[in-house]
């Protein structure tokens, strides 16, 4: 034991559990409050994502107005028979979607609720566009006209409808568009901040739900998106260089990430939303500072005659400072532990609730250990400042 | 004539041993408090030297400036003006790692224990020793001894809080000697302490100084505890009033005690007299006072031997030999008559000299003194 060095840091923090308890306490809650937002700031940007992770397909087609998943806009049809002639495309399948006009309602005694907006997804059933087994395994029954699949993880208030039981979720009297459709089945896919719902059908059924989709013509014939297969030999970015030459300006040719990545981008830096996380995260920050800073100040406080007693006795600066980085490095580790924990229960509890994505994904565990590191060494430094003016003259 | 110093006789300045290195030495020190307006002295040009291993009380009252100076001593406290030496550094304008190196060679020991409560008293003492480096082995070793000498061997593990006040103040001791300081400032060391462990702890402190040459200065009010000093400096209103040796006044009582005319003096008038004298000093061959001129100082010599002449005419002649511990110039101060013989210093002399005014005022105190002189000067 006289080995080591005497760590004062510790012996200090650890001396008055209760204060302890309190500053973990502290500390944990403010780690917990930076979590919650980066935990709902990674929900809503990957559960944004969530279609895209979904589908099949090395290249995406959308329209260049297209800013969002949301935003309703599209291409004409004609750019994915171009794509299908390109060299090193194996495939080029068409996507539509519909969110503003596709009200889905449960009829309840002839009458029902005015129904509520959910994003419908068409596709031509044969095309391979959905990764999920349990699609590919439902696709018969989609055949059958005016049928759709719905997201068992759409909004449970919202569309009231039995999840587990196909057969009682067939007899339910349902309205897409004021038009009758059978529910034959049901999938998994969530909701994200714009989508509070999903269903899937065939493009036949689709086109007959949404005629409007185009004033004069053809509802299949605009696209909202076109997911390319690449030929097995062939680089995913030289194809995708073939077809944006190929291809009209009118569309953008995006990569997985790309595509993603464009997504994100999106809710992060032209929507208020990524400020509203950043304000989240600062405010959980400045919490967990103030907390750390009273923890730290008063032990100090305490301490004024002990370590202007340590100054007398020939401690230099720098120790003090390292005493106090020391301190506020486990302190930090101390809050970050139970704080996570704390957290991961918080996001399974939400997950549950909203079927939102909160997940704990290394970079945001990094994240938020990064900021509790800052935001205790931060408040160290600052209290330190009270440790440095202890005079030891004041002594005799 | 003889050199003459302003430095009193019972500095202790002069002594017939070696004289050992200075660990301290004050010159012409003032401190202020305060700023413009308010700016107030607290100290006014104090000069002090202390020697390795000697053992300095200082008293007075509070509020005189004993603890600025013990403060400025231990480097704790900035030198405004004046100069300070401090086992050989200046301390006046001296830069943070020199006095960051300089505690480590003090000991310091204050009026409250100022422990860790988060730590035992083992680790509070490890404290200082880790501090200076000590090998843990070594350390170790060293706490336990020293804490069981102190009384706390059966809690050298206890934590602050299960120890008495008493208690407490030893593992502060203990943690102001473990790392073998050169030099040990203490405030009311023995304060809070019973008579038995106070006993222990100036034991202690008297074996550092003799054992390690360590030099100890001390705050304190305790007159139990006075036995220990080498040294008792009092001081009043910013000033050192008396700077003392203990040792060396007692040598000067002594001597003076066989002077005929203060035998019959008490220790304390002894003491004063003691006090007013003055350090002189003499080469060889100098003359220390001359026949026929007045006389205003009596000698006593410390150290050293000197001739008495008397003048016959054109030539001199020696008529007695004087050494230490041996006086003259007396007969001139109270006779009022010019000196009757001349002394050469016969080697390098020290002698203490009292001025014709004082040496009077002593005489008059005892009526006897007279009476006793004349029967003196006639037997001669």
């Amino acid at each position: 034991m006289s080995n080591r060095r005497i760590p004062l840091a510790w012996k200090n923090l650890t001396h008055d559990w209760r204060r302890l308890a309190v500053a973990i306490a502290g500390i944990a809650f403010a780690v917990l409050l930076m979590f919650t937002q980066v935990g709902f700031q990674n929900a809503l940007f990957d559960s944004q994502v969530k279609i895209i992770d979904d589908m099949q397909g090395e290249l995406f087609l959308i329209s260049k107005a297209k800013y969002t998943l949301a935003a309703e806009k599209r291409f004409p049809l004609s750019r994915i028979y171009q794509a299908r002639s390109c060299s090193g495309v194996q495939g080029a399948y068409p996507v539509f979607s519909e969110l503003t006009t596709s009200m889905l309602r449960k009829m309840e005694g002839g009458i029902g609720n005015p129904g509520y907006p959910l994003r419908s997804i068409g596709f031509y059933l044969d095309d391979p566009i959905f990764r999920a087994p349990e699609i590919r395994e439902q696709i018969n029954r989609l055949r059958q006209p005016d049928t759709a699949l719905i997201d068992r993880k759409s909004k449970a208030k919202k569309f009231a409808f039995p999840r587990n039981d196909d057969q009682l979720l067939a007899q339910q009297a349902v309205e897409l568009t004021n038009k009758k459709v059978t529910l034959v089945g049901t999938f998994a896919m969530g909701t994200d901040f714009a989508h509070d719902g999903n269903l899937i059908m065939g493009a036949e059924n689709f086109a007959k739900y949404f005629p409007h989709r185009k004033r004069f013509g053809d509802p299949l014939s605009v696209i909202d998106i076109g997911v390319v297969h690449v030929q097995d030999g062939f680089k995913i970015e030289s194809v995708q260089d073939l077809l944006s030459r190929t291809l009209g300006n009118d569309v953008d040719i995006l990569t997985r990430d790309e595509f993603r990545t464009q997504e994100i981008n999106f809710w992060d830096k032209s929507t208020p939303i990524g400020t509203i996380f950043l304000a989240g995260k600062m405010i959980g920050f400045v919490v967990g500072m103030v907390i750390c800073y009273q923890v730290i100040f008063s032990d100090i406080a305490d301490h004024m005659p002990e370590f202007a007693t340590l100054k007398a006795m020939g401690y230099p600066t720098r120790y003090f400072i390292r005493l106090i980085l020391v301190e506020s490095m486990l302190l930090s580790l101390l809050g970050f532990i139970p704080g996570a924990i704390a957290s991961r229960v918080l996001y399974s509890g939400l997950s549950a609730q909203t079927g939102l994505l909160m997940t704990m994904t290394d970079h945001g565990v990094a994240f938020v250990y990064a900021a509790t590191v800052a935001m205790c060494v931060a408040s160290g430094m600052l209290a330190v400042r009270k440790l440095l003016s202890a005079d030891p003259a004041s002594l005799f | 004539m003889t050199e003459q110093t302003t430095i009193p006789a019972t500095s202790g300045a002069f002594t017939d041993g070696m004289l050992l290195p200075r660990t301290v030495k004050v010159e012409n020190l003032n401190h202020f408090f305060g700023e413009g307006e308010l700016r107030k002295q607290a100290l006014f040009s104090n000069n002090l030297e202390v020697r390795r291993g000697e053992i300095v009380i200082m008293t007075g009252p509070s509020g005189s400036g004993k603890t600025t100076l013990l403060t400025l001593i231990g480097s704790l406290r900035s030198v405004q003006e004046g100069s300070l030496l401090v086992l050989g550094n200046e301390l006046c304008g001296a830069d943070r790692d020199l006095i960051v190196r300089l505690r480590r060679e003090m000991g310091f020991i204050f009026q409250a224990h100022n422990l860790f409560e988060s730590l035992t008293a083992f680790q509070n003492v490890n404290m200082a020793a880790e501090l200076v480096g000590l090998d843990p082995m070594i350390a170790e070793g060293r706490i336990t001894s020293l804490l069981t000498r102190l009384g706390l061997g059966d809690r050298i593990h206890y934590k602050p809080n299960s120890l008495s006040g008493g208690q407490k103040q030893r593992v502060a001791i203990a943690r102001g000697l473990v790392h073998k300081p050169k030099l040990i400032l203490a405030d009311e060391p023995t304060a809070a302490l019973d008579e038995k462990s106070g006993r222990e702890v100036v034991t202690l402190f008297q074996e550092l100084a003799r054992d390690e040459g360590c030099t100890i200065i001390m705050v304190t009010h305790d007159n139990r505890i006075l036995d220990v000093a080498d040294r008792i400096v009092n001081m009043v209103d910013g000033t050192i009033k008396s700077d003392v040796a203990v040792q060396e006044t007692s040598v000067i009582c002594e001597f003076l005690k066989d002077f005929p005319l203060f035998s019959d003096l008490t220790p304390t008038t002894l003491a004063e007299i003691a006090d007013q004298m003055m350090v002189h000093k003499a080469e060889p061959g100098k003359t220390v006072i001359r026949q026929g001129e007045a006389g205003n100082l009596f000698y006593l010599i410390r150290s050293g031997s000197v001739d008495v002449l008397i003048d016959e005419g054109q030539s001199k002649k020696k008529v007695a030999e004087l050494k230490q511990g041996q006086y003259f110039g007396e007969a001139a101060l109270i006779t009022d008559e010019p000196r009757n013989a001349t002394i050469v210093a016969k080697e390098k002399s020290v002698f203490y000299a009292l001025g014709k005014e004082d040496f009077r005022a002593v005489l008059a105190t005892s009526a006897t003194f007279e009476e006793e002189l004349r029967q003196a000067l006639f037997n001669r």
